[in-house]
């Protein structure tokens, strides 16, 4: 094979698989801390770039400026669902016995009305941001890097980087830290456990809705993305470790890098399959992922 | 005081089981109907409760006494129903015949799936079963011709009509198609019952109360989670099977989707998981609400009836953790319990 | 002379650094109440879990009834006549106490009738009668334990190991499950009990074996293996035996 086209292919995977680590990070933090599955993960997206959209048509807001609505929406949104969905369940809980099944089959929930509600509303119908601005394309030796996706992987890397120095250093993020270590003893030293863990599923969420801005200019939108971002997220995060954040990225760029180099090779169709049985496979021979520690 | 009284499973003058005797009334009762009224509509809305009711009674046959979710059995319905199609169209088989091959390759399947998975807890477990159902789905949906089998894609199989035929399952009237369900669901609770109280049962509940502890009593998990997993793939198989004889016509959307296995968890789960009565609860609760959700504002708006799920969904697992059916069940305890107390 | 039902034959087990047990050699005689003592960390429930099945020992052997069985499944090791507790009890919560003590019935029949008398005798030998119907989630800890005893009984063992029976129990509720201990002996059953209350092991053990950073230090008779200095030290420090010598 051409190595040119190869090198090409890897490129545009890393970008790609960069964007797919970026949506997957909220996953990986809200499972880290909260020990909870998101189902709904993928509709979050979803509705993120739906307000990016309805910003662009009915606003005329440039998508990326849309993120001053996303963000804080999906913040908001992801708050609320920690706090009035989800939580009455972790109080309910005795120390200790964690029932990720019940959070699932929330989630589960919350995913079939955002989705359904979607597309009552929307509708099936495909839509599409289209600026009337142009990029232009730097390049990377002889290969052009599209500029969108470059956008989206380096935001991708400096959210990760951002959120893991976060974590470490402010006091917020030592406390989701506690939190996520032993919730029990977190709430004896003085933390404010289900405040952790509201801000915590508010920040998945929000750093969805700035994917959602960052992405709308070149994906088509409809209610079905976010079940297709929602297992794709799942096989990133699986690849990665669960809850690992560095991993998230890692696993997206792995993904992203084996579908663009598979599609060079074989069918979409195969390239789906292979990514799910792969997916399978770590699950089963290293259920803690390539970055997850043991 | 006589303890025993309590203890011991109430009677019936008969001297039959009482729950026995509830169940047998309620069947006799449902079989009735179609002697009664002549409504095409009634009589397909009940199949499609019972169709539902039967699925879920086949999920909750494993899923609901070992604890854990899978959201890949909609893979074994597709496999029952493709199955028995492509042998009555390539082979001339009878479907008959045809459905219990398919339950078999269906039981095989799930045997050659469960046997690495079944070592995944909770959300791994259930990510892994959505995972192997959509790679069969995503397969089929993008294979015209399977050696030399013709499995037409995303576009499904039509059943030939082939006249009002018992041989051909395929009958002009929807009645005995609704005796036929009505039978299976019977079989299926029966089934249910008698494991429940069988050594299988006993294992499958003390794996899912905890493994350790279940270990320490004997029991080797693997082999009983397996042949529960045998049976209800076995068992939704044929509910695929089914499904394709009643629309004569079957795709990977529609019998092997996520949806559908969504639809026998979220059931079982919002009648009653563990209990032989709840999937029947819970397509009793939630299919009238799809269909009229589908037949009456369905039209302009797709997608209301899996709102209304979600909804439900949400406010059984916070409020009603047992489904449905525990309220109930204190209900007639309280009822039998007074009886069993009266001199 | 006693014969032997357990032997335990130099058996060992690591975890990444740390040598939880290193070759543990003693026995359990038949009809025989041992009690096994250590301070916290000191491999008990390591070298139970070893015996049980729960972990394969890196060495050594485990001889019961002049079989080996180290290595064994812990449902292989159930069906052999060993049943066990856990430090932390684990009932089956959803199900009630006599739907949990017939899943050890279970282990030995098919027949569920007999299976179903045997627990409702089971449930009053432990003195739970009155909570026959009762979920086992709604029971208090020290029930929940003696239902975890009175099911592992039902798989009719030869031998019971029992780990920290009476951890958190009132004076009373010790008392009551030393009296419990002693009728499961009497029944011919060996016990080998992990327990830090001496007041428990004094008056039920025939002969104590103690461990301390996985090895054994002393092996006898309670009043004599307790005055021992390695014992005392192991237990208080080495401050403690110089000031009392
Ligand atoms: N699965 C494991 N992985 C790593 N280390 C372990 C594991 N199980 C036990 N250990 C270590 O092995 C040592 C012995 O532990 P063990 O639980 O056997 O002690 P114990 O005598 O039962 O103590 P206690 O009285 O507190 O119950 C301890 O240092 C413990 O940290
Ligand atoms: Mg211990």
């Amino acid at each position: 094979m051409d190595p040119l086209i190869l090198s090409f292919a890897v490129v545009n995977g890393v970008l790609l698989g960069g964007i797919y680590g970026g949506v997957a990070l909220g996953l990986s933090l809200i499972f880290g801390v909260l020990r909870v599955v998101n189902f709904a993960h993928g509709s979050f997206l979803m509705l993120s770039l739906y307000i990016a959209f309805w910003c662009w048509s009915l606003l005329g807001l440039d998508p990326y400026l849309s993120v001053f609505v996303t963000v804080p929406a999906m913040f908001g949104l992801g708050y609320f669902v920690q706090s009035v969905i989800i939580s009455p369940l972790i109080r309910r809980e005795r120390a200790l016995v964690v029932e990720p099944l019940s959070a699932l089959l929330l989630t589960a929930g919350v995913f079939l009305v955002l989705d359904n509600l979607a597309l009552m509303a929307f509708g099936p119908n495909v839509r599409a941001v289209q600026v009337d601005y142009y990029l232009p394309s730097p390049m990377l030796g002889p290969i052009p890097l599209n500029p969108q996706r470059l956008i989206g992987a380096l935001a991708a890397v400096l959210v990760a980087l951002g959120l893991s120095w976060w974590l470490r250093h402010s006091h917020m993020g030592r406390a989701i830290r506690a939190t996520a270590q032993n919730r029990d003893a977190a709430a004896l030293s003085g933390i404010n456990v289900p405040f952790v863990y509201a801000v915590t599923f508010g920040i998945g969420c929000a750093v969805l809705g700035l994917f959602g801005s960052l992405i709308a200019p070149f994906m088509p939108i409809s209610p079905s993305i976010g079940v297709a971002f929602g297992i794709k997220s799942f096989i990133v995060v699986v690849l990665g470790g669960l809850g690992s954040i560095p991993g998230c990225i890692v696993g997206g760029m792995v993904i992203g890098v084996f579908e663009a180099v598979a599609s060079q090779h074989i069918t979409a169709t195969s390239a789906a399959i292979g990514s799910l049985g792969l997916f399978i496979l770590i699950l089963l021979v290293r259920p803690q992922g390539i970055m997850g520690r043991a | 005081m006589n303890t025993r009284t309590i203890t011991a499973t109430p009677r019936s003058a008969a001297g039959l089981p009482l729950g026995a005797l509830a169940a047998g009334l309620g069947f006799g009762c449902v079989a009735l109907v179609p002697l009664l009224v002549d409504d095409p509509f009634l009589i397909h809305s009940l199949i499609m409760v019972l169709f539902f009711a039967y699925m879920a009674s086949s999920w909750n046959f494993l899923c609901g006494y070992v604890g854990q979710l899978s959201l890949g059995h909609a893979m074994f319905s597709g496999v029952g129903g493709y199955v028995s199609v492509l042998m009555f169209t390539q082979l001339g088989l009878s479907p008959w015949i045809g459905m219990l091959f398919g339950g078999l390759l269906a039981a095989g399947l799930s045997v050659l799936i469960g046997y690495p998975t079944f070592r995944l807890k909770g959300p791994y477990f259930t990510l892994t079963t959505i995972a192997f159902a959509e790679i069969v789905r995503i397969w089929v949906e993008n294979t015209n011709d399977f050696i030399g089998v013709p499995l037409k894609g995303a576009e499904g199989l039509v059943v030939p009509a082939a006249g009002d035929s018992l041989w051909a399952f395929q009958f002009s009237s929807k009645t005995p198609y609704f005796y036929i369900i009505l039978a299976m669901l019977a079989l299926v609770m029966l089934a249910t019952r008698l494991m429940e109280r069988s050594k299988l049962g006993y294992c499958l509940k003390a794996v899912r109360g905890d493994r350790d502890a279940a270990e320490a009593l004997g029991i080797n998990p693997t082999p009983s989670t397996l042949a529960a997993l045998a049976i209800s793939a076995f068992m939704t198989a044929l509910g695929g099977s089914f499904y394709a004889q009643f629309f004569r016509y079957i795709n990977p959307e529609r019998n092997m989707g996520l949806e559908l296995s969504i639809d026998m968890a979220v059931m079982t789960i919002i009648g009653g998981q563990g209990t032989v009565a709840g999937p029947l609860l819970g397509a009793l609760i939630l299919t009238p609400i799809s269909e009229m959700a589908r037949s009456h504002l369905g039209g302009g708006l797709p997608g209301l009836h899996l709102v209304v799920y979600g909804l439900v969904l949400m406010a059984c697992v916070l409020y009603f953790p047992k489904g449905a059916i525990a309220p109930l069940g204190r209900l007639a305890k309280r009822l039998t319990d007074r009886r069993g107390s009266r001199p | 002379m006693t014969t032997t039902i357990l032997d335990v034959q130099g058996i060992s087990k690591r975890f990444g650094g740390v040598q939880a047990v290193k070759d543990l050699s003693f026995s359990v005689g038949k009809g025989e109440i041992l009690g096994l003592l250590g301070p916290n960390g000191a491999g008990k429930t390591t070298a139970f879990n070893m015996i049980a099945g729960y972990l394969r020992p890196d060495t050594g052997k485990v001889l019961f009834e002049g079989k080996d069985i180290a290595g064994k499944r812990p449902w292989d090791v159930c069906k052999a006549g060993i049943a066990r507790t856990f430090q932390l009890s684990k009932p089956f919560g959803d199900l009630n106490v006599i739907e949990n003590l017939m899943v050890g019935g279970f282990c030995r029949t098919g027949d569920r009738a007999r299976i179903r008398e045997r627990a409702e005798w089971m449930a009053d030998f432990l003195g739970m009668g009155r909570q026959r119907e009762a979920e086992a989630n709604n029971l208090t800890a020290f029930d929940r334990r003696k239902l975890e005893l009175g099911r592992a009984l039902c798989t009719e063992p030869r031998l019971l190991l029992m780990d920290e029976v009476v951890a958190g129990a009132t004076p009373s509720e010790a008392g009551e499950m030393v009296e419990l201990v002693r009728r499961i002996r009497d029944m011919g059953i060996s016990v080998l009990i992990v327990e830090h209350v001496m007041k428990v092991i004094m008056s039920l053990s025939d002969r104590v074996v103690v461990l301390d950073y996985g090895e054994l230090i002393a092996d006898g008779e309670p009043q004599r293996v307790v005055a021992e200095p390695r014992v005392l030290k192991a237990y208080f420090g080495e401050r403690y035996v110089q000031s009392r010598a």
